[in-house]
């Protein structure tokens, strides 16, 4: 019994710096959402939604962080097998080249794309000398641009999850497969996809949440008509000191983030029925 | 004709090579194993036949057609793995009839013949369970059951029981082979454990070193063995370099050893004369005499060297003038380190390789 106090004590230092620093903020930031004259109310959120203005951001950051998953999953799942069946050496090195990109900040990262993509850009240029093109390509500062950035950022994080469960598929697995009359393709949708599901639902969630909370590469590829919502609350806390409208947006993309992991999560179960 | 065949197949990783110019023919409803020390080929040569490996050089025919570049799916081989390999996300049912729905065959079929596998492996009331609520023993029976469900043209066994424990290995060697003759299934078994092989085996392949080296029926290889390999494997501990003295009517003959001694042979494998042989005889035919005693012919002096007692009996190290030799004393008489005696090595029991 007495242990038992002890094993809880340890407890306690992360506790407090997780009440103090993260439950006590978040509440005073979602609590000051509901507050009305009059006690409490949806007020501040229906006018948030009338306008079309912060529907339209809504609706694209929306869009940006779910084509950013699909994207990363498309991508990454093959190269993922692909670096799973690798020997262990050259997996570890394999996911060494995977990661690199997250050692440098999103900040350079972004201007990378911005060499690359620009008017005079290094893509622009090409197609340009091979005359598959008249006129440079806007390829830069829209929704194209800052999928791109995205993706660049979080594919990693895709591969790693996934590869973290690929690597775990028996090899014996696939050749039993293979050994009951299933073909490549056969095998990889009755085996190796169902079996990689948790690694797609960590790596779509992480993706996801980090592709909707991004501030970095929206605010640097993007244009003055591609607001996010991260955007949006740098623009009313800092440049219009509205903090309540910040503190609004904050808590729509939580709740959004909450509501589609948990969507993320259900959809993955019933594939995997 | 053999219903299965390899044709001088090589395997090589590499510039491992490990298999040689390998033949085999196995008949129908036959059980052959593949037994040898880890490393000798046996894991290839079933992996071979299931198309999980590449020919360097060779055929493999299988019923009268090439299969050497067939691929694994179509071969319709039920192979049984090491680690059973079970499918971790479906239900035993599922893993059972991955197989089937593979075939395209009707769900009602389906769940027919599924239940009825299950009932012969004894696991009828577990088919909704997840693979991971099964013991060992369970696990070995679906993989079994799911390999055979497909009604397979050959069965394959990576040695299936090396992860059970000692008494479920004797009880589920029985099972396999009860059900391999209830299907009269061909089937190939792998594995390293002599007892285990040749309590179900129709004919066992010995291999060592990327060859058979002799491929008999169990008795055989246990009683007559041809190299000093398998013998040695079966367990002959003593090999006595001999040379051809003089030949007997009906095989046998009279052989001199390094020291002059002579011994006489009439266990005869089959073998061509051949000048220079060596004779291999286990420790426990070998009779330890007092001094002096026994005829001229087929002794040897010894002095007793280390002692080990085995429950049974004692093993005794004894030095003779032809070099160190294991025998196998009574229990009720201990000899002392040091005691001089005669061995004597019974004409019928000294194999020649």
């Amino acid at each position: 019994m007495k242990k038992n106090v002890y094993v809880y004590l340890l407890l306690l230092p992360g506790l407090i710096i997780l009440l103090l620093f993260l439950a006590a903020p978040l509440f005073s930031t979602v609590f000051r959402t509901f507050q009305g004259n009059e006690g409490l109310t949806l007020a501040k959120y229906i006018a948030f939604f009338k306008d079309s203005y912060n529907r339209g951001v809504y609706i694209r950051t929306l869009k940006l962080a779910l084509l950013t998953t699909l994207i990363a999953v498309i991508l990454g799942f093959p190269t993922s097998y692909y670096i799973s069946r690798l020997s262990r050496r050259a997996r570890g090195l394999y996911i060494i080249f995977a990661v690199f990109p997250l050692l440098t900040s999103p900040v350079v990262r972004s201007f990378s794309w911005m060499v690359i993509l620009g008017k005079n850009g290094i893509l622009n240029s090409i197609l340009l000398k091979l005359n598959l093109i008249e006129e440079p390509l806007r390829l830069l500062y829209n929704e194209f641009s800052i999928v791109i950035g995205l993706v660049y950022l979080f594919l990693p994080l895709m591969i790693m999850s996934l590869v973290g469960v690929m690597e775990n598929i028996d090899e014996d697995l696939i050749e039993a497969a293979e050994s009951l009359g299933a073909t490549r393709r056969e095998v990889f949708i009755r085996v190796i996809f169902p079996l990689s599901i948790p690694g797609l639902i960590v790596g779509s969630v992480l993706v996801f949440t980090g592709s909707i909370t991004a501030y970095t590469t929206p605010q640097l590829l993007g244009g003055s008509n591609t607001t996010v919502l991260a955007t949006l609350i740098y623009q009313n806390a800092m440049s219009l000191f509205d903090w309540d409208t910040a503190s609004v947006v904050a808590t729509i993309m939580i709740l959004t983030t909450v509501f589609v992991t948990f969507l993320i999560n259900k959809l993955s179960s019933r594939l995997n029925a | 004709m053999a219903l299965l065949s390899l044709k001088n197949i090589s395997v090589a990783y590499g510039k491992n090579v490990v298999l040689k110019n390998l033949n085999l023919d196995v008949e129908k409803g036959e059980l052959v194993s593949l037994l040898g020390p880890s490393g000798c080929g046996k894991t290839t040569t079933l992996r071979l036949i299931g198309g999980f490996v590449e020919a360097k050089n060779g055929r493999f025919v299988f019923n009268g057609k090439d299969y050497t570049k067939i691929p694994v799916h179509k071969r319709n081989f039920g192979f049984v793995f090491q680690n059973y390999a079970l499918f971790p996300h479906l239900t035993v049912f599922d893993n059972v009839a991955f197989g089937l729905k593979q075939r395209n065959i009707p769900k009602n079929e389906i769940k027919k013949r599924v239940m009825e596998i299950l009932e012969t492996v004894g696991l009828k009331d577990y088919a909704d369970r997840s693979p991971r609520e099964l013991s060992g023993g369970q696990k070995q029976r679906v993989a079994l059951a799911r390999a055979l469900v497909i009604q397979p043209d050959l069965l394959l066994l990576d040695e299936p029981l090396s992860n059970l424990d000692a008494k479920l290995r004797v009880k589920m060697r029985l099972e396999i082979r009860k059900i391999q003759q209830e299907y009269n299934i061909t089937a190939i078994y792998v594995t390293h454990d002599q007892e285990e092989c040749f309590s179900i085996s129709d004919r066992v392949a010995v291999m060592n070193n990327g060859v058979i080296e002799q491929l008999d029926t169990p008795q055989k290889i246990y009683n007559l063995p041809r190299t000093e390999f398998v013998a040695n494997f079966v367990g002959f501990e003593n090999f006595i370099e001999l040379e051809l003295e003089a030949k007997e009517r009906g095989g046998g003959g009279f052989y001199k050893l390094k020291n002059g001694q002579r011994f006489k042979v009439t266990h005869f494998n089959g073998r061509e004369y051949e000048r220079y042989v060596k004779g291999a005889i286990r420790p426990e035919e070998i009779d330890i005499l007092n001094e002096g005693g026994g005829k001229e012919t087929n002794t040897l002096k010894g002095i007793i060297g280390i002692s080990t007692f085995l429950g049974k009996h004692y093993q005794y190290v004894v030095e003779t003038e032809v070099g160190r030799l294991l025998v196998n004393g009574s229990a009720h008489k201990r000899y002392e380190k040091g005691e001089r005696v005669t061995l004597y090595f019974p004409e019928d029991k000294i194999v020649l390789v």
